[in-house]
């Protein structure tokens, strides 16, 4: 029962950083159209600037303000000086469906080695900003801490806030006025432009949170958000890659699903158990759980 | 007509004479690869950058600090010699690549030091190690299989294999922990097939047994192992497994309010590392680790003293622990095999060195050096060891106790070997 | 037809004057060469013709690599029944996922190869018949002694290698400009007129899938050759997007770039190697610098030759004709 219990929790906690990852993922992909692989490393240059202000000041919520900053700064940065150029020179023939995809992992690994230049490979951690002591149950202690809760927490709060944003504004109107129909957007007179860049800001604070809570539990080095990156892709893609919602809901199954298979098949499944559990999901409903029809099929 | 012969013959003897004395003159120079006038270039490969390079990446400018510093000093018989660095991100196909441009194109007199189990079983294999008759000194693996001479004819092991390890740590539980409640955290790879198979043999039965796979490790990974050796009740807990796995599963334990008797193997044990990766000094504190060397904090040792005293020369900048420790003195062995090869340097002569005297060598670990005609094997024993709460090893009981013993089922026995005293200035005169 | 196999004859006579001219070191990257080849134009096929992205080429490979050691260690058979294994076992893994792949289009299809490249190669460390981490040999022998003895094992290599991508490589052109080949170039360029005209794209899709894979698995097979072993630790995700990386800079549509695509990701590391030699200061600079060049590389080839340096060549040259 403990056990149960406890692979839920830990599967929630684990799965709502999947939540943040993904939702970043979608965010670029319904605005943009572009799978961003760059992502990760987006957050993970967003960490380690939060982790030379947290281990600085040793505040950790200031250092996450600054990795939010600094990832919606690196966000609008890449999209104003990277996807711009990009699109300029507009790809077409057989090449079109790729070069994206590879354009962003190129920007991966030029964030990556920019981070190695800077700090080098060593393994870095940040103080947790809660006790990692475990909860207990009557008798028995399990391994769900605070800190655990507090990521939950975090990630709910942050969810709130962006279904504020979207459904009761008008940023967030344009938002997704642009992502669905641009050149109705522009008619209406939405700088679709300036909202996309707007877009990639969220989400790159998004993924510098995602990028914080992962490492405050664990450690950073340049490549320990790619893990993060591949997870949340898996989720957005459960999720039907348009819907915030279904990435969110892709993301807690995900995570649940991996914490079962750890307790109670075996570690070396883990990561075929990402795969198994999207395969399941694409047969049964190709375009995402939260497809309706085929009407927006990408 | 005779004396025309006469004169042809002087003109034979002279030409002889001259050609003899050219290659005479001249063998010197026409030297072994690798190997000039002034140069002795060694090199290694080993993951400098990817998941799997923290702590390791230190070796290599270990070992070369070390070299700096003999070179310095007079070099090997006058020559210097030099260690070239190659990055394979821990990937098998990058080990051969890399290990072909050091052996074909920089012509490299021998490996030392390369990193891995895969990466050098397909390196022996495909760059074919033996046939070309490379020595590869000093692998830093302790896979067992490595000890098999017939098929490693060129290859030396520095360190005790996990078979080893494990047949010692289960003499150390059946002394020390008699009928407590066992369990095990392993890596399910070499270190699963070389330790699980020595604990079976030994008779040691784990009540709890957590496999989990590299790349695995993370805090929400580490917080299911611990869920299981807690349901399990285990009271002591043996860890075998990479150190980046080691931080979490101590940090969650200690969240969790689990703590049993800790045996961290000696891959996963740095505390450094484990330290620079958050994990709480209580929690290390009383953990029980196999160790070869001694503390890379005591002072009082000779070689640690010489070595740290190399380190903040030659390699300023970086902390001084196990992994610089190890390098420092896989470059004081390489030094003492390349001095037994003696003042003109071949690849068989360096092997022929390592089997005839490599077993003499002065080395900083405790136990004794298996190398012979027929043995490949380098370290062959641990001593037990206590963590304390700054993260130091002290000898279990106070005193060091050394078990020596082999991979196969030779008995674990208490050992009274006293190691070969570090040279003077860490500047070996052996021949 | 003829003239065709004529010219593969030739280029086969070509490789083996340079199989002898080079030295060791070039004797065996040219063997990579030729193993990239093989998986580049698994890509080609793929994604230059049938339009699908795949990021899990490489998991693709270690099915083939693996079928082909378990073959060759467990039934000691002869090394090309061990290669014929690899494609087929590849084949039949690609067809059944090929199926489920039909329905996926884009980022669906590239999020679930992406998941298969992390995990399958995983698996090998769950089962102890595939040799977990440390994996499993595989000897292709020494070269035949009638060869000689100054015959090396990486001229064997290169031999076997060039041999199996010259046959996979005429393979593939036939299959390409065949009936199959304009389908799949019609159901990419415009897969609703596709289907009015009577096409199963669905099908073709799959077929277009399952030929990929066993391209894969054959070139998972040379690489196992040519790296003596299977293990997880050499089908990584790495690998994966170095090879859809290596088909866009071959230009994803050109069967005959993909040896051009091959060459580059050989040479780069090595080339970036130099540089960071050149420029040596900082053990960061040293260890960096390669993944930096060949991030710009990448990213300035995307922006100015997307659809490789060949394509823009051939288009210069077809503007200047008109």
């Amino acid at each position: 029962m403990h056990k149960l219990l406890e692979t839920l929790l830990i599967g929630l906690s684990t799965g709502s950083i999947y939540a943040l990852m993904s939702i970043a993922l979608v965010l670029v992909w319904r605005s943009t159209r572009v799978v961003n692989f760059a992502q990760a490393g987006q957050a993970m240059l967003s960490t380690y600037i939060g982790f030379e202000i947290a281990s600085r000041t040793e505040i950790f919520w200031l250092g996450l303000a600054f990795a939010i900053a600094a990832g919606a700064l690196l966000g609008a940065g890449v999209d104003f000086f990277f996807m711009r150029v990009l699109f300029k020179h507009a790809v077409s023939g057989a090449a079109a469906v790729v070069a994206p995809v590879i354009a962003t992992l190129g920007l991966l690994g030029l964030i990556r080695s920019i981070v190695g230049l800077i700090w080098g490979g060593e393994f870095k951690s940040i103080k947790a900003p809660a006790s990692t002591d475990g909860f207990t149950i009557g008798e028995t202690t399990i391994p769900f801490s605070a800190l655990n809760l507090l990521v939950i927490g975090t990630v709910f709060s942050i969810l709130i806030v962006l279904a504020i944003v979207f459904q009761r504004t008008n940023l967030g109107l344009s938002l997704r006025a642009s992502a669905y129909a641009p050149e109705i957007a522009q008619l209406a007179g939405i700088k679709t432009a300036r909202i996309r860049t707007i877009g990639w800001a969220i989400a790159g604070g998004v993924g510098g949170v995602a990028g914080m809570l992962v490492t405050s539990n664990n450690f950073l080095s340049p490549y320990s958000l790619d893990l993060l990156l591949v997870f949340g892709f898996i989720a957005a893609v459960i999720g039907g890659l348009e819907s915030m919602v279904g990435s969110v809901v892709g993301a807690l199954i995900l995570g649940i699903a991996l914490t079962f298979i750890l307790n109670y098949v075996g570690t070396s499944l883990v990561f075929i158990g990402g795969f198994v559990v999207l395969i399941l999901v694409l047969l049964v409903k190709p375009d995402g759980i939260m497809a309706k029809g085929k009407a927006r099929r990408a | 007509m005779i004396r025309k012969t006469g004169v042809k013959r002087t003109w034979l003897a002279a030409t002889v004479l001259a050609v003899g004395s050219l290659i005479a003159t001249s063998l010197p120079a026409h030297a072994e690869t690798g190997v000039t006038g002034s140069e002795i270039k060694l090199g290694i490969t080993l993951p400098l950058t990817g998941a799997a390079s923290p702590g390791y990446n230190k070796i290599g400018n270990a070992m070369n600090a070390y070299f700096k510093y003999v070179n310095d000093n007079g070099g090997v018989y006058g020559r210097k010699v030099t260690l070239i660095q190659k990055n394979d991100e821990y990937s098998p196909q990058l080990s051969i690549a890399k290990t072909n441009e050091l052996i074909l194109k920089d012509k490299v007199f021998a490996l030392v030091g390369p990193l891995g189990t895969a990466n050098f079983t397909s390196v022996h294999k495909s760059v074919g190690i033996a046939k070309r008759g490379v020595p590869s000194l000093f692998l830093n693996t302790g896979f067992s299989g490595f000890a098999n001479k017939k098929t490693y004819p060129t290859s030396f092991m520095i360190l005790p294999s996990y078979a080893m390890e494990a047949k010692i740590i289960s003499q150390f539980i059946k002394e020390n922990h008699a009928g407590k409640k066992l369990g095990i955290v392993y890596q399910n790879d070499e270190f699963g097939i070389d330790g699980m198979g020595a604990f079976k043999a030994a008779g040691i039965k784990f009540d709890v047994s957590v496999p989990y796979t590299s790349g695995t490790q993370s805090a929400a990974t580490a917080q299911t192992w611990v869920s299981q050796l807690a349901a399990g009740g285990a009271q002591v807990v043996v860890f075998f497994g990479v150190t980046s796995a080691t931080a979490p599963l101590l940090a969650v334990a200690a969240g969790a309010k689990y703590s049993p008797q800790w045996i961290l193997g000696s891959v996963g044990a740095d505390p450094l590392t484990l330290r620079a990766l958050g994990v709480p000094l209580a929690v290390l504190n009383g953990a029980q680790t196999p160790a070869g060397n001694p503390s890379p904090n005591d002072t009082s040792d000779e070689y640690v003293k010489q070595f740290q005293e190399i380190n903040t020369k030659y390699n300023a900048g970086t902390a001084f622990d196990d992994y610089v420790l190890q390098g420092m003195n896989i470059g004081l062995m390489t030094v003492q095999g390349l001095r037994a090869a003696g003042p003109n340097p071949t690849r068989k002569g360096l092997i022929k060195a390592m089997e005839t005297k490599g077993s003499t060598f002065a080395s900083v670990a405790y136990s004794p050096l298996g190398y012979s005609q027929t043995s490949n094997v380098g370290h062959t024993g641990y001593y037990m060891a206590v963590m304390d709460a700054n993260g130091d090893r002290k000898p279990f009981g106070g005193k060091v106790k050394l078990y020596t013993t082999d991979s196969g089922s030779g008995p674990v026995v208490v050992s009274t070997f006293k190691r070969p005293a570090m040279p003077a200035k860490g500047l070996p005169s052996n021949s | 037809m003829r003239k065709k196999i004529a010219f593969f004859i030739f280029l086969g006579w070509i490789l083996l004057l340079i199989g002898d001219r080079v030295d060791e070191l070039r004797v065996y990257q040219g063997a990579q060469i030729a193993m990239y080849t093989i998986a580049l134009a698994s890509i080609v096929l793929l994604t230059g013709y049938s339009g699908q992205v795949s990021l899990g080429n490489g998991a693709m490979m270690a099915v083939g690599g693996y079928s082909a050691a378990l073959t060759l260690n467990n039934l000691g058979s002869p090394v090309w029944v061990a290669f014929l294994m690899a494609i087929v076992a590849s084949a039949l893994f690609g067809a059944f996922l090929g199926t489920a792949a039909a329905r996926l289009s884009g980022p669906y299809l590239a999020g679930t190869t992406l998941a298969l490249a992390v995990g399958l190669p995983e698996i090998a460390n769950q089962f102890n018949f595939l040799g977990g981490v440390p994996g499993l040999l595989f000897d292709v022998g020494f070269p035949p002694e009638r060869l000689g003895e100054e015959f090396t094992q990486y001229k064997w290599f290169f031999w076997i290698a060039s041999f199996i991508a010259l046959l996979a490589l005429f393979i593939t052109s036939n299959i390409l400009q065949s009936r199959y080949g304009r389908t799949w170039r019609a159901i990419r360029s415009s897969p609703l007129a596709a289907e009015l005209s009577g096409i199963n794209s669905s099908r073709m899709k799959i077929l277009a899938f399952t030929i990929s894979s066993a391209l894969a698995g054959l070139a998972g097979a040379v690489m196992a050759m040519t790296i003596s072993l299977v293990a997880p630790g050499a089908y990584t995700l790495t690998l994966s997007f170095a090879l859809v990386t290596g088909a866009v800079l071959a230009g994803v549509s050109s069967l005959p770039g993909v040896v051009f695509g091959a060459l580059i990701l050989v040479a780069i590391p090595e080339v970036a190697d130099v540089v960071a030699t050149r420029f040596g200061g900082g053990e960061n600079l040293n260890n960096y610098l390669p993944t930096l060049i060949v991030s710009v590389l990448l990213i300035l080839s995307v922006i100015f030759t997307p659809n490789g340096p060949g394509e823009k060549l051939r288009r210069h040259h077809h503007k200047k004709k008109i």
